[in-house]
């Protein structure tokens, strides 16, 4: 049974201008970057920014306009994402577009979202097993693609329905999907290295973007830790390496890195780490302060590396006896973070008088 | 001549036959070559190769004792890691008796501590699994005598009999995309190395890894196992045709089916055993067919989960999680000779995994013989041949056999 192809029409494109068809639409109106500053243009370009805007200020897209305006102000959008050369802004953007698209995908029909995701190459068709009450199957390769950042267990390729090559999937699993591809379709985009120089009028959008986006880059960053290291606080695998080391047993490799790292994070001295390898037999001062300085970023790559999280450690068996609070977190910084919040306090040490 | 220059010869000339079928893994000269070279035993990575004639030359001159190459392709594959420019992977799976319990380790494997102040004479030693630490001085250092034999190769082949199964049926692979290697030592390789997998990154290799090791069951979430009392019901236990459910439902009946006491027992079943073994018709039907797991009087929800649990340990496949999920590794190539053995690393069809017998197939030297001296070797198979046990003896034996032994440290030359 051949499907008849969905031909995509202006009201999709300006629904989903991430489509390949856009370019086309684009190619035929012959929109030059050098010509948005001119006053027919303007609206286009406002749009544009307030694409943005948005993006920056509600992690959405603003109110649709006509098609004429609404299909250009996408490209012209990720111009001015560009243009700020801000990563902040660009991986908010893309984010924004991707939700705006998600919420358009729940209302469309199988075909017509089949349709879409065909258009970026997924291998994805109806499901024609009427014993699976499933309307997709999309091969598990693109599956997994889009699901790096879903965290929830259901999206854990182990509980799918997976029959030759293919993840059994209803409609709000395929939007939710659809949504992680354009995300990253978006950040690609952005990604790029090579910038044409602007127009001096998105020079100056993109500087008002850059400072209206400051506040919010203060608000969304993480808070740090506290700097007293609480070892109450350990989750449970951290504990295990830690008693582990502690007595002078060998840890596997992804062990060794995983409690290096943790400690490093939450602010432990690189000495004091070393410090804890120290009864290893083979255990060689200066080395193993080198490797922790490494994990660390002092020394070498210059990088902090932080420690896997849980689905990573559960991989390689590094993750053991679970508790209540494990169940709520995926990394074991995060359990780190809650812990500390629930505990009181520690009683400062009565001043001598 | 010394063992090692007799191995080294052996070696050279397998290197120098005209006939030498050198690997040709497809994407030959975007991969990343490696070699442990014989004489100066160190490794040289990082070597690109642009047509097979030109790895043989390399072969025939330098003479590895052990030949790998990436499972990555690359732009560049000769650059520095951060700037070969990495354009995929194979998918590959490796399964080594060295990282799974068999019951024959206590019988052919020993160990050694090595630690120069080992307070036991001679380093403090022992049979099967190497432990962490040496037991007298914490040690962590060990010489280790490992021996491949017949129960190691049928423990590591059940595992990727299950890794096989669950790549052609739920991963869709046709059975010639999935490619099986005896590895040379221990273990099997599995290569994938179909377009659509080519480009998944490190997150979703390891998605394939805890689908084949069977981590991260929804189903046995902690938390299911916390709900209060009146919340369980049948529904909190049911299985159903697809994917891992299939996979629990098929060994939940086989597990049911030829269940003992003392099965029930070790995994923790007590007390409801008999009411299990007196109903095992009932269950296989009602519970395991229809999917009323709470049919059975006096057995509940928990008791489920633990058999389901068990026979998830059971339906799953042992592979080295590192290895599949290094979108970088080295891999051993096909055709070249294992150096801890002298046996090659050789390709078969899937269809064969259940019979195909490694150690005549892997036989690299076929021709002549050599009289050694072996401390201690097991009753042993190679090329379709019996030998052994061997203890302190000096005896002649075919080529492959003797390089064996000399190359597991079990044996001298005798001049
Ligand atoms: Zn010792
Ligand atoms: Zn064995």
């Amino acid at each position: 049974m051949q499907l008849e192809p969905v031909k995509f029409t202006p009201n999709d494109l300006a629904k989903y201008p991430f489509l390949k068809e856009t370019a086309e639409y684009m190619g035929k109106i012959g929109l030059d970057i050098e010509e948005l500053t001119s006053p027919e243009l303007g609206s286009i370009l406002s749009r544009a920014e307030e694409r943005v805007n948005h993006a920056i200020l509600y992690v959405s897209t603003g109110q649709r306009r006509e098609n004429p305006v609404e299909i250009p102000s996408f490209p012209v959008a990720i111009i001015l994402a560009l243009a700020t050369k801000n990563s902040f802004i660009k991986k908010r953007y893309a984010l924004a577009e991707a939700k705006q698209a998600h919420s358009d995908f729940q209302f469309e029909s199988s075909e017509k979202l089949l349709a879409l995701a065909r258009n970026f190459d997924w291998d994805i068709e109806l499901n024609r097993d009427s014993s699976i009450p499933l309307e997709f199957v999309l091969g598990f390769a693109d599956y997994l693609r889009n699901v790096t950042h879903l965290r929830d267990e259901k999206w854990k390729l182990i509980n799918r329905f997976l029959v030759d090559g293919k993840v059994y999937l209803n409609q709000h699993d395929v939007a939710r999907l659809l949504q992680e591809e354009v995300q990253r379709r978006i950040d690609k985009r952005l990604d790029t290295k090579e910038l044409p120089p602007f127009p001096q009028k998105v020079v100056e959008i993109a500087e008002q973007l850059n400072v209206l986006a400051k506040d919010k880059i203060g608000e969304a960053e993480m808070g740090g830790f506290p700097k007293v290291v609480s070892q109450s606080a350990f989750p449970p695998c951290i504990v295990a390496l830690y008693e582990e080391a502690s007595k002078g047993r060998h840890l596997s490799h992804v062990g060794r890195f995983t409690l290096t790292s943790f400690l490093v994070t939450i602010g432990m001295p690189p000495e004091k780490v070393a410090e804890v390898f120290k009864t290893f037999s083979d255990y060689n001062a200066r080395l193993t302060l080198y490797q922790v300085e490494h994990i660390a970023g002092e020394k070498g790559s210059g990088t902090a590396y932080t420690p896997p999280s849980c689905s990573t450690l559960q991989t390689h068996g590094v993750c053991v006896n679970n508790d209540e609070l494990c169940r709520w977190i995926r990394h074991p910084l995060a359990y780190y973070k809650r812990k500390q919040k629930t505990m009181p306090t520690p009683p400062q040490a009565p001043e001598k008088t | 001549m010394s063992s090692r220059e007799f191995v080294y010869e052996k070696f050279r000339g397998f290197y120098n036959n005209p006939s030498l079928a050198v690997p040709t893994p497809v994407g030959f000269a975007q991969r990343e070559f490696a070699f442990l070279l014989f004489r100066e035993r160190v490794m040289a990575r990082h070597k690109g190769f642009a047509n097979p004639k030109t790895l043989s030359a390399f072969l025939k001159e330098r003479i590895p004792s052990d030949v790998y190459y990436s499972c990555a392709y690359y732009e560049n594959p000769e650059a520095d890691m951060d700037k070969k420019g990495w354009s995929g992977a194979d998918l590959v799976f490796d399964i080594d008796a060295d990282h799974i319990p068999t019951s024959c380790n206590k019988i052919h494997d020993e160990w050694r501590c090595t630690n120069s102040e080992c307070q036991f004479s001679g380093g403090f030693n022992g049979k099967g699994i190497t432990p962490e630490t040496c037991p007298i001085c914490g040690g962590v250092k060990f010489e280790v005598k490992s021996w491949p034999c017949d129960v190691c190769i049928d423990t590591t082949r059940a595992e990727a009999r299950k890794l096989v199964d669950m790549l052609e049926n739920d991963f869709g692979f046709a059975s010639h995309e999935i490619r099986t290697f005896f590895s040379g030592h221990r273990g099997f390789h599995v290569h994938v190395e179909h377009e659509a997998i080519r480009s998944l990154d490190a997150m979703g290799r390891r998605e394939v890894v805890d689908y084949v090791m069977g981590t991260g069951l929804a189903m046995f979430r902690k938390s299911r196992k916390d709900l209060p009392k009146q919340k369980k019901g049948a529904k909190v236990f049911s299985l159903n045709d697809y994917g891992w459910n299939r996979r629990l439902k098929n060994g939940m009946r086989k597990f049911i089916l030829n269940a003992t006491k003392d099965d029930l027992k070790e995994i923790g079943i007590k007390g409801r055993t008999e009411v299990i073994l007196q109903n095992k018709d009932r269950i296989l039907k009602e519970c395991v067919e229809e999917n009323r797991w709470s049919n059975v009087k006096g057995v509940g929800v928990e008791t489920w989960l633990k058999v389901a649990e068990h026979v998830r340990d059971l339906e799953s496949a042992q592979i080295d999680t590192v290895v599949t999920t290094d979108i970088h590794r080295l891999i051993r190539a096909e055709g070249t000779l294992h150096g801890k053995t002298g046996l090659l690393k050789v390709e078969f069809p899937v269809s064969q995994l259940d019979e195909v017998d490694v150690f005549k197939e892997a036989v690299a030297f076929k021709e002549g013989s050599a009289k050694v001296l072996v401390s201690d070797a097991p009753e042993f198979r190679l090329g379709g041949e019996t030998f052994g046990p061997f203890k302190n003896k000096a005896v002649e034996l075919p080529t492959a056999a003797a390089v064996l032994l000399i190359c597991k440290g079990r044996a001298e030359l005798v001049t």
